[in-house]
């Protein structure tokens, strides 16, 4: 279970997140829905700890002060000062925003890189499992990542998240620029993945219509602050959420 | 929730005076004026009072043209590294390509200081922008490389060869006619630089330079071609570069191999590190504390080159920004802790 409590972010003076509280339960699928500057990265960067090493750098290069409140709570336990590594190794996986992947390695070794810290046995069944999610990515295990196609590199990045072990995945929007027959090739690995490894999910996206079916309990947030949540039905009940992230009035 | 009152944030905000005096009103208050011209008067101020002060002391007045010398060298790399995306290690190639044309019309055609170091300028830079023509299309480290090896490319011909005086180089080069005119020479030389490329950085030219740096397939898209302004941008850079070398062969008289010497294209580097990249005001501070520091440690021997380093790698690791940017944020803006 994570859980994030009143977590405040400040980029200098910019308010990013206000006093934000989510939790993911269990083996749950939660959804995060904003628009563009609503906060979800920065709230994915809190949970994943990444914000502590942006945090750092800009204070070396003298740019912008980066303030941090509130706390990160992963089963149990207060993880607000573990840096990211740190906390993907208890489990907390996130798959970054525009992929990020190594483009010079080739498939396989993207996904071996993220299995670093995997038993050789955990990452010969997690690439197993990875190639049977998205079956496209068997014929280009060679082919380096960098000359993919934006599908193809995101389900990548989701293996590679994936290889990590996660007991939960950060998807920070893994439907940017896709074509819609391919975004339903990556939500649908969402419930596998939660119902075959049993790992908790939490989605961000800007237009939640792809991703609603698949998730139990979603959150609305809104210049940084989470403006209404609830679950799958309540959310599709509300007419003004309909028209603003759903594309249906 | 509870827990809001107990929040602190160091907040930064940028002070009245700098807001006012950002719009054109500025000129109506004396206040504003003072303000904005304030820094920009005491750098100036320091550099004109330099050899009145310096002038009992004919060495050190020599250290406050090392001082300018290094400065305008370290503002070549700045807006070759930091404007342009060129990470240059031919400071030395510059360097020594203007104080190797200065001597050869100096001596062999006669043109007297007033004209070899402008022609010398000119044309070094031409010639640098020629022989560095086939490397712009290189990015970072492979240009750094190759930049590297063009003054130990230089070296290396002219001793091969034994061309341009071979080991010996140039001597009896005509000298100044006087301590003022030479303190005043660079110092004015070393503000057109600053002052000029500052300006330049911020004009319509500049911006498309700047364009390169963050994305050139995006310049190229607005029908920009990048090779032609980088090809300027190197130009501009390397006339700064030719102007010391030229101006620096002219003080001592002499020429040699040494013009190539690598430590001409470190040492803007750590000028640069420490003043505060991407300034182009802080090369020159980061020149008028190196310089001077390397002289006071002058005594130390061998060991100077330790200090010399902890120094630098203090600045790399505890204030990479650099001291420029840091005086930047103190000037413009205040701190104060409040309460979320």
């Amino acid at each position: 279970m994570l859980e994030a409590r009143a977590v405040m972010v400040f980029y200098e003076n910019m308010l990013a997140l206000n006093n934000v509280n989510i939790t993911c339960p269990e083996n749950g699928v939660i959804g995060v829905f904003g628009a563009n500057s609503a906060g979800k990265s920065t709230l994915m960067y809190a949970l994943s700890g990444i914000i502590l090493d942006i945090q750092h750098k800009e204070k070396m290069r003298g740019g912008e002060r980066i303030s941090l409140f509130g706390e990160v709570v992963h089963d149990g336990e207060d993880i607000t000062k573990l840096k990211a590594h740190q906390r993907a190794r208890r489990g907390l996986v996130l798959c970054p925003e525009r992929r990020r992947l190594f483009p010079e390695s080739s498939v396989a070794e993207n996904l071996s890189i993220g299995g670093h810290l995997a038993s050789r046995a955990q990452a010969k069944e997690t690439f197993d499992f990875v190639m049977e999610l998205f079956p496209a990515l068997k014929k280009l295990t060679r082919r380096a990542a960098g000359f993919l196609s934006g599908g193809e590199q995101q389900m990548v990045a989701i293996g590679r998240a994936l290889m990590a072990q996660p007991t939960m995945l950060l998807l920070d929007e893994p439907l940017l620029g896709l074509a819609p027959s391919i975004q339903h090739t990556v939500v649908e690995s969402i419930p596998q993945i939660r119902n075959e490894r049993g790992i908790s999910v939490i989605v961000t996206e800007q237009y939640a219509r792809p991703v609603i079916p698949y998730v139990d309990y979603a959150y609305i947030v809104e210049n940084g602050s989470t403006v209404m949540e609830g679950t799958r039905e309540e959310l599709l009940g509300n007419p003004d959420i309909k028209a603003a992230y759903f594309g249906c009035g | 929730m509870t827990t809001e009152t107990t929040h602190k944030r160091r907040e930064r905000i940028d002070r009245g005076i700098k807001v006012r005096s950002e719009s054109l009103y500025a000129l109506n208050s004396f206040e504003e004026i003072a303000y904005l011209l304030t820094p920009r008067v005491m750098l100036i101020a320091a550099f004109v009072l330099m050899p009145l002060i310096l002038s009992p002391w004919p060495y050190w007045g020599r250290v406050g043209l090392s001082v300018c010398i290094l400065a305008m060298l370290s503002i070549s790399f700045d807006f070759l590294a930091n404007y342009v995306g060129l990470v240059s290690l031919g400071g030395a190639f510059f360097y020594g390509v203007g104080g190797y044309m200065a001597a050869v019309l100096n001596t062999e055609l006669g043109l007297p200081p007033i004209l070899s170091i402008p022609v010398a300028t000119l044309l070094g830079a031409a010639f640098c922008t020629l022989a560095l023509l086939p490397c712009l299309p290189l990015r970072g480290i492979y240009f750094a490389i190759v930049t590297l090896m063009y003054p130990l490319l230089m070296t290396r011909i002219i001793e091969a060869f034994d061309i341009l005086g071979g080991t010996e180089g140039f001597r009896g080069i005509d000298g100044f006619s006087g301590f003022f005119t030479e303190q005043y020479g660079l110092i004015l030389a070393m503000f057109i630089a600053l002052f000029g490329l500052r300006r330049f950085v911020n004009m319509d030219g500049g911006l498309v330079i700047r364009a390169v740096k963050d994305n050139d397939q995006s310049v190229r898209a607005s029908g920009i071609s990048v090779t032609w302004t980088k090809a300027k941008a190197v130009f501009l850079a390397s006339l700064t570069g030719c102007f010391a070398g030229a101006y620096y062969i002219h003080m001592y008289s002499n020429v040699g191999i040494s013009s190539f010497a690598l430590d001409l294209s470190i040492m803007p580097i750590a000028a640069t590190i420490i003043g505060g990249a991407g300034t182009l005001v802080g090369p020159v501070l980061g020149a008028a504390i190196l310089v001077p520091l390397s002289e006071f440690l002058r005594d130390f021997g061998s060991l100077r080159i330790v200090v010399y380093a902890l120094v630098l790698t203090g600045f790399v690791v505890f204030r990479s920004e650099g001291l420029m940017n840091y005086m930047t944020r103190k000037y413009q803006q205040v701190e104060r802790w409040v309460k979320i």
